[in-house]
């Protein structure tokens, strides 16, 4: 799988865009596509985790995701961005595993592992407990509304950008976050005054918070 | 206002979300002026937003992007022997429905002969419900092996460690480059008998030493309690379960199983399975997990061997 130094594959090439990665991909270029697995399967793994709240589950998806879109490389047309195209096969790919089964309960432990796993972060306890309610929660919401807190407000993505991803209308989009954090409100309220909440995580995180 | 309508938080959300037509949102942002319980609730709902957006995400798991590396090296094989045709599953057309960027005019016709010959395309996850692959009944036949000292096992956990954690890898690898037209779907039954593949040693001591843990013990040297106990050979059943636990734990943790005891933890039947944390430093993680359904019984816990 690695390629020899002397012939630099497209990963070593850092200004090629995800359009041209794929189009290299096309082309039949062996190691265009395993760049952009490598470069985007980070957010591809939260959506899939947060989405369905079970890493087994969640591997399975993003796999599933990534052949699909390996295969399906060819019938990608330039006019939405790559990465908004596979978050679009990804989050199918999760509605797709909750639709065909009730994806099973989760034992806690899973998603503490799930949420530890190679993010060593110093004040874990806190971190790690708000991360388990959020994901119980989020169970506790129907399938559309949870994809759209899951790409709007964990993932920081634009609602327009949802929309697209989600494939329904902005509004849609508004209504079904509208609904989803109006059920998650009376379960999430007591983290509000916690004190690690004013230390976001993500720039996306700050942003949101402060307006 | 009376002060005894209160908006619910639907219609706060909706506010939020500029949902409201403009009398209402009016009405409201009124009422919002004058009722603090109200402007609590309005508070719960932007606190939702943030705590969504606090809540740290993850990165892929190393066993889970090696586990992808190898499905699409083996798609680039398929690929390459001009399998690609025939090697579609149904599955990925159902993924991608009502995707904009499909055009259907080039759905090829064999990804639907795939439909008709693989009604059931979901087995692509592979994982059964209990989290386990497929063909652990493979490993079967040459067990005895295993009877080897507990030190050449280590050496072993080293090199073939990697195995353990990626079983999955390895069914989702066999369904597709053998270009066969119904990836994955056949490997249960008539597979396992003749096309047993090399046995793969297992990568970890077995031991059955039917020990209570309690977690004081946990804190203790392992080796004082999996050492004196026997390592288990031969292909039982037992074993087999005990496998497909083990690389489920290995699949969570990505850490090479060292030695895994039967035993109890607090009166409960159990698997201890240690894993190499650092070894250099001897340190373990131990996940003690019960042996039926795979579930962590307590937290996994650093020890020492």
């Amino acid at each position: 799988m690695n390629s020899p130094p002397e012939t630099p594959s497209a990963a070593e090439r850092p200004a090629i865009t995800d359009a041209e990665l794929l189009t290299a991909h096309i082309n039949g270029d062996p190691h265009a596509f395993s760049e952009i697995v490598k470069r985007h399967r980070d957010r591809m793994w939260a959506v899939a985790l947060r989405t369905l709240g079970d890493p087994d589950e969640a591997a399975d998806a993003v796999q599933d995701a990534f052949v699909s879109a390996y295969r399906k490389a060819a019938t990608f047309r330039g006019e939405a961005a790559v990465t908004t195209w596979l978050h679009r096969i990804v989050v199918n790919a999760c509605l797709d595993r909750m639709r065909r089964k009730s994806v099973r309960p989760v034992a806690d432990d899973e998603l503490i592992e799930a949420a530890e796993r190679d993010t060593p972060l110093p004040d874990q306890t806190v971190e790690r407990e708000v991360s388990m309610e959020v994901s119980a929660a989020l169970k506790l919401l129907p399938n559309d509304q949870r994809a759209a807190l899951v790409l709007v407000d964990m993932m920081g993505y634009s609602v327009e950008d949802a929309a697209q991803v989600l494939q329904v209308p902005s509004g849609t989009v508004k209504s079904r976050c509208a609904r989803g954090r109006a059920k998650l409100a009376p379960i999430l309220s007591h983290l509000r005054n916690r004190t690690d909440l004013n230390r976001v995580s993500s720039a996306k995180g700050a942003e949101l918070r402060d307006g | 206002m009376t002060g005894d309508t209160h908006y619910d938080l639907d219609i706060l959300a909706e506010l939020a979300e500029d949902l409201l037509d403009v009398d209402t949102a009016r009405q409201v942002r009124e009422h919002l002026a004058v009722c603090d319980p109200c402007g609590e609730q309005l508070a719960d709902l932007a606190a939702v937003r943030e705590v969504l957006a606090a809540t740290p995400t993850p990165a892929m798991p190393m066993g889970v992007a090696l586990r992808i590396d190898r499905a699409l090296a083996a798609e680039a094989e398929t690929r390459r022997s001009g399998g690609v045709g025939l090697a579609e599953a149904p599955d990925w057309d159902e993924l991608m429905r009502d995707s904009p960027w499909e055009r259907p005019v080039e759905v090829p016709e064999p990804a639907r002969l795939g439909a008709a010959e693989a009604p059931e395309p979901v087995r692509l996850g592979v994982v059964s419900d209990d989290g386990t692959i497929v063909p652990a009944k493979r490993r079967r036949a040459r067990r005895p092996r295993w009877a080897m000292p507990a030190v050449a096992a280590a050496a072993a956990a080293v090199v073939v460690g990697a195995t353990v954690a990626s079983t999955g890898l390895l069914a989702g690898g066999d369904g597709t480059d053998g270009g066969s037209p119904s990836p994955v779907v056949a490997l249960p039954t008539h597979e396992s008998s003749h096309m047993a593949k090399p046995a793969q040693p297992r990568a970890y001591a077995l031991t059955d030493s039917g020990h209570n843990y309690s977690d004081q013990e946990l804190r203790q040297p392992l080796e004082g309690f999996f050492g004196p106990a026997p390592i288990v050979g031969g292909a039982t059943s037992d074993a087999a379960d005990v496998d497909k636990c083990v690389s489920r734990v290995a699949s969570r943790t990505d850490l090479h199983t060292y030695a895994v005891d039967q035993g109890q933890y607090n009166g409960q039947e159990a698997l201890v399975v240690a894993s190499w944390k650092d070894k250099a430093a001897g340190r373990l993680r131990i996940d003690i997990v019960d042996p039926f359904n795979c579930k962590n019984l307590r937290k996994p816990t650093l020890g020492r061997w």
